[in-house]
């Protein structure tokens, strides 16, 4: 008999199997609804973000409109409506009245994970008090509650409830052929152990796979269609590469000979030990080993700094101004107005902040890379990473959204602080000039090679626990 | 007296299970993992204490001597208030990584809490967390399952139930021996653990608490129900499953609903019954109201307040009066806010606890929800304790407003803005002294939870004792 015949035979074979077995069909039903279930969640989720990030936008294009109607009807003799918020003023134009909302668009496959897009902030307002502190900020409006058990998206499927199913297609796919006394019958036949399992597996893995993946790209398909290719493969690539690692790894157990219950027992063990408690054991190390100092003390040190400048104010100013000589056009050393001697003392509380700040990454950049160095050891870590990265919902695209809002900060200083030092007044004709944020969104290619790490890992696990099925049902022989 | 037959099966069920190599292994990892879990939430719990007192002195150090001024510009400079961490907070950390820490208290608003603990933490932390709570109410009753399934399934199976049962030894006894021996075994393992915690609190509390010992007693009261709600589950489906896989199977299942599906599904069905605004219409509205008031609430009129006082000290010129306009005029606005706060942060945190009981509900077809509700609320780590101590942090702003705005209003006149007052007036303002909520504040506001527990407790109890009565030998 043809290798391909045997293949087929089997394939037909482990269909009507399949189609016999009641709990395994009610198992893959009930997969497919929480499937369905998950994907419309994620499209709810990011059409909601969605609308929020408009609604930013419109509210930029609102504040505008305003403050050049009345800079226009000042200019027309009107009086300011209050002068507290006289909008000629920069410390009012380049501040709140004048914010502009910086936005991050949900990311490209949020509709298929979630990730950390319900708990961090994805518009920021920026003006010239913009400083370290407005970055501690909380995100959407969610119960504590809902953000501590987080959302039922497809990436939670795939992580946790999709080894589950593979185990349980999968852990007697030997042992019961042992036990039903079939497996010396079936290797009296041209055909090794090894091509059993894997035709047996093969049409299990392409049910559950195709199933996974005709959800997902339904998914992107309602959620917005498939203009980010690179990360529609790298999504693919993970769920097939996660899903084959848990089916070989099935398959290894079943190549030691043991009983289906002791399959199973161990089976869901190691989904235990790699899903819950690796990833748990990691973090507790990095918390043990590098504990973070809290934010608490930022607010303390906020404090200080800004008692402390106000009454130093003018040597603050002497020295900003000698720090920034390009911004001291215009300013009077002798008589420097309020406006310049109030931002002295700002830059002085925002410079410290920053010390503080670095101090604070600085800590936390060593948990981090704690975490990253033993994430090898559970696939589930590496899969969630892969997943929420490649959807654009992960920490990477978070954090690269606020550096770019604090570059964009900076350049909204420099466009209104020379005008706050030289108390100069502004008019509407410096509306069209005024700094707008432009987000320079990774590529895929970003995105690949960032994911690649992490893809490859979870690729090295598979190839792992492939080299150890081969080699434990190569010794499978049908008589004993 | 306990009968002969029922002594014997306990015993052996006992030994058994000791000496099962699964339950070794098991309780090995389970035990260290318990044990690590509080040892590190008992050292974060101590440093977060430690640095919010700390904290907590430095706030008032700075309001004490931030020297002469205004007392509106006091008002406006304020104070920090810091979430304190309860006594029992390291056994549960509950939603505290989720709510913000702390909070500051300024004139004309009230803020958020900020600073979420989670929000330091990547996407790999938020996952990974594993607190003591989290073993409890999910590991240790996947521990249960592994030991039970088999106890009278097994026995069906390799045909010994029959002998067993010739022996004299009726159902129910043998249920009841089985069910205790594994009891016996999980308490070796638990009781140890439960005297851990115990020392833990009397030896270092890391927090206040309104008598925390006694909430350790009931939390340990609460997850002994919900063990022997797993226990009887698992008894009643080995007593009624064919074989010890579809036993197995039907465990898991429960295990998955119980612990990954469910508390997931809750979340979703509790958005989707009591929705809340985006935090930018959240925003947008309180702005529109502050600056314009409401239907019901309007703005202060600021006329209308200097002509009602000069009525009443009976003079023509407000700078006549024998008090600060301004002041009392501040006092208003501060009112006037305060309304609109309270109907927008009020109507928000109700909807907070709304989606709550919703997950309350779920917990009728998912036994953890409940005991997740009970846990949380018993360490003090709940949504609704953190709105106790955010309502008790805004009442005190609004008093501080108060004084401020007394004093500027009875110690100056109307049109004098060189009025400062000092260290005098900052000392006289008490510090936010905060009361944890009693135990039984705590069990009212839990009572869903208390009753579904309950309620599952005794309905499979009784489905253990049926299935058990009813178990075929073969």
């Amino acid at each position: 008999m043809a290798a391909h015949t045997v293949f087929r035979t089997v394939l037909r074979n482990e269909w009507r199997l399949l189609m016999a077995d009641r709990p395994l069909r009610i198992a893959l039903g009930l997969f497919a609804l929480l499937l369905a279930y998950a994907l419309a969640n994620g499209v709810v989720w990011m059409r909601f973000q969605e609308r929020t990030a408009e609604v930013a936008r419109a509210g930029n294009v609102e504040r505008a409109v305003a403050i050049e109607e009345e800079l226009t009807a000042i200019e027309n003799g009107a009086e300011p409506a209050s002068p507290f918020s006289d909008p000629r003023r920069p410390n009012v134009l380049g501040g709140a009245r004048g914010r502009h909302t910086a936005v991050l668009d949900p990311g490209p496959l949020t509709a298929l994970a979630v990730g950390q897009s319900d708990l961090l902030p994805y518009y920021y307002d920026v003006n010239i008090y913009t400083n370290e502190s407005s970055f501690h900020q909380n995100g959407e409006v969610e119960s504590p509650l809902n953000l501590m058990v987080g959302r039922f998206d497809l990436a939670f499927l795939v992580v946790y409830l999709l080894p589950l199913l593979v185990l349980a297609l999968s852990f007697n796919v030997l042992s019961e052929e042992h036990e039903q006394g079939t497996l010396a019958l079936t290797l009296s036949q041209p055909v090794s152990a090894r091509g059993v399992v894997a035709a047996r597996l093969a049409f299990r893995a392409l049910l559950v796979v195709g199933m996974v993946l005709a959800g997902a790209l339904a998914g992107t398909m309602l959620a917005g269609g498939f203009g980010a290719p690179g990360r529609i493969v790298l999504w693919c690539v993970a769920v097939v590469t996660y899903t084959l690692f848990w089916f070989v790894l099935a398959a290894w157990v079943n190549s030691l000979r043991r009983s289906s219950a002791w399959n199973a027992t161990v089976l869901v063990g190691a989904w235990l030990v790699l899903v819950v408690v690796l990833p748990a054991a990691i973090n507790i190390a990095a918390g043990l080993l590098h504990p973070l100092p809290s934010r608490v003390e930022m607010i303390t040190v906020q404090r200080e700094a800004s008692n402390e400048a106000v009454n130093r104010r003018s040597e603050l100013l002497a020295r900003y101004l000698e720090d920034h000589p390009e911004m001291a056009e215009g300013v009077v050393a002798d008589e420097p107005g309020l406006g310049a001697l109030a931002w002295a003392a700002t830059d002085a509380v925002n410079r410290r902040l920053e010390e503080v700040t670095g101090e604070h990454d600085a800590r936390r950049a060593e948990q981090i890379a704690l975490v990253r160095r033993y994430r090898f050891l559970s696939p589930a870590l590496l899969a969630q990473e892969v997943l929420t990265d490649a959807a654009g919902t992960g920490d990477a695209r978070f954090a690269a959204f606020q550096t770019q809002v604090r570059d964009f900060a900076e350049h909204w200083r420099q466009f209104f602080v020379p005008a706050i030092l030289a108390d100069e007044q502004m008019s509407a004709s410096i509306l069209p000039n005024t700094p707008r944020f432009r987000l320079a969104d990774e590529t895929s290619a970003d995105v690949t090679r960032r994911a690649g790490v992490p893809l490859a890992l979870l690729g090295g696990l598979l190839v792992f626990v492939s080299a150890g099925a081969a080699i434990g049902l190569g010794r499978v022989r049908g008589a004993d | 007296m306990i009968r002969h037959g029922i002594r014997h099966v306990i015993r052996k069920e006992f030994t058994d299970v000791l000496r099962d190599g699964r339950f070794r292994w098991c309780s090995v990892l389970v035990g260290a993992l318990l044990l690590v879990s509080l040892g590190h939430g008992w050292v974060q719990a101590r440093q977060a204490q430690r640095e919010h007192a700390a904290a907590r002195a430095t706030a008032r150090d700075h309001w004490e001597s931030q020297g002469e001024k205004n007392p509106h510009s006091a008002a406006h400079y304020g104070i920090y208030a810091f979430k304190p961490r309860l006594a029992l907070s390291f056994v549960d950390e509950g939603v505290d990584p989720y709510t913000g820490t702390s909070v500051w208290l300024e004139a004309h608003r009230q803020n958020d809490f900020l600073l979420r603990p989670a929000q330091d933490a990547t996407a790999a932390q938020r996952i990974g967390a594993l607190t003591a709570a989290q073993v409890l109410q999910h590991l240790v009753p996947l521990l249960i399952i592994l030991l039970t399934f088999g106890a009278l399934a097994g026995e069906r199976e390799r045909g010994t139930l029959r002998q067993l049962l010739a022996t004299g030894v009726g159902r129910r006894d043998l249920g009841m021996g089985k069910a205790l021996g594994i009891a016996g075994a999980l308490a070796l393992l638990l009781v140890p653990a439960a005297g851990v915690g115990a020392a833990a609190i009397v030896v270092g509390s890391p927090g206040p608490a309104a008598s925390p010992l006694s909430r350790a007693a009931v939390l340990t009261g609460v997850y002994v129900a919900y063990f022997a709600v797993f226990l009887a589950l698992s008894m009643a489906v080995s007593a009624w499953a064919r074989s010890t896989r579809t036993a197995l199977v039907i465990l898991l299942g429960v295990w998955v609903v119980n612990g990954l599906v469910a508390p997931r599904v809750a979340v979703d069905l509790s958005k989707w019954l009591h929705p809340t605004p985006s935090a930018l219409e959240f925003a947008h509205t309180v702005e529109r109201e502050m600056a314009s008031g409401t239907e019901d609430i309007a703005r202060p009129d600021r006329d209308a307040l200097a002509e009602s006082l000069m009525t009443q000290y009976g003079v023509d010129r407000v700078e006549d009066l024998p008090i600060n306009e301004v002041g009392a005029y501040l006092q208003e606005s501060e009112e006037f806010g305060n309304r609109i706060f309270d109907r927008n942060y009020g109507a928000l945190w109700d909807t907070f606890e709304r989606q709550g009981a919703v997950h309350e509900t779920v917990a009728v077809a998912a036994p953890l929800l409940a005991v997740r509700a009970l846990s949380m609320g018993l360490a003090g780590t709940d949504v609704e304790q953190h709105r106790h101590f955010a309502t008790a942090a805004e009442t005190y702003r609004r008093d501080l407003m108060r004084r401020m705005n007394g004093d500027l209003t009875a110690n100056s006149r109307s049109g004098d803005f060189s009025y400062q007052a000092g260290a005098e007036l900052w000392e006289s303002t008490p510090p936010l002294r905060y009361d944890a909520p009693t135990l039984g504040w705590v069990l009212t506001n839990r009572l869903p939870s208390l009753v579904v527990l309950g309620t599952w407790l005794v309905v499979t109890i009784l489905a253990a004792a049926a299935r058990v009565r009813r178990a075929e030998v073969a």
